[in-house]
């Protein structure tokens, strides 16, 4: 929790500095919290992005998640990814979401198990459930 | 709708959707090439019926699922390479009259 304070404060701050601290903290340290929450604030051509810090799925994970999604549901590289985004939000049915949890079990080599599965609507609820099934398939 | 509550599917849903990734699951093993094949044609089917089927049809959902399920089992055999599909289309004698 204390990258929380951390990051909130630099908010006010340009994008990318904060985004690799954030990065680098989380590699080294076993921190097991971290949400990533977007706000985009668009001041003439500056974007801003604030990060949050207090849930339980690496970054890398949820940025590949994101990735996944996005190939998946055909959507364009502009299209803000929240963890907290729900699949059919983002137009997703429910075989789209069986591809989604498909596409993430080939690339994480992991086996979901149906019931699950079925329990996945958002981003950060699939890099939850990753982050389980990797630490129980190494440990 | 609560924070975390996904929208409740029935039995029925839940069975088309196991088999969708059964259907999936098996495609894995073919070559790349049967697999992409095999893949455009299960989802292409599965969403032509989620929107020409009626939901209520249940004796007709339940058809489908087992001749899925049957050319699922086919479809597992490792002598199965691909899977094809004959397209018909039947022209529509509508009915000009009221």
């Amino acid at each position: 929790m204390a990258t929380v304070s951390a990051t909130s404060v630099s908010f006010g701050a340009s994008l990318k500095p904060c985004f690799n601290n954030n990065r680098k903290t989380d590699g080294t340290s076993a921190l097991n919290m971290v949400r990533v929450v977007w706000t985009k604030n668009v001041y003439s051509s500056l974007r801003t992005s604030r990060f949050n810090v207090c849930c339980s799925a690496k970054p890398e994970t949820v940025q590949k998640v994101c990735e996944i999604v996005k190939k998946q549901l055909a959507l364009s590289d502009e299209t803000e990814l929240t963890p907290e985004s729900k699949f059919a939000a983002l137009g997703a049915d429910s075989l789209d979401t069986v591809e989604i949890v498909m596409g993430l079990e080939e690339e994480f080599d992991i086996s979901v198990e149906e019931e699950s599965s079925q329990n996945i609507t958002t981003v950060q609820e699939a890099a939850d459930l990753i982050e389980k099934l990797v630490q129980k398939k190494e440990g | 709708m609560g924070a975390s509550s996904s929208p409740k599917l029935s039995g029925m849903q839940k069975q088309v959707l196991s088999l969708y990734r059964g259907f999936l699951r098996a495609a894995r093993s073919k070559s790349a090439e049967d697999r992409h094949k095999i893949e455009s044609i299960v989802s292409g089917e599965f969403r032509r019926n989620s929107k020409q089927v009626d939901r209520k049809n249940f004796l007709y959902i339940e058809y489908l699922l087992r001749r899925g399920q049957k050319q699922l089992d086919q479809l597992k055999s490792p002598d199965t390479v691909g899977l094809s599909s004959l397209n018909v289309s039947v022209s529509e004698t509508i009915d000009p009259k009221p």
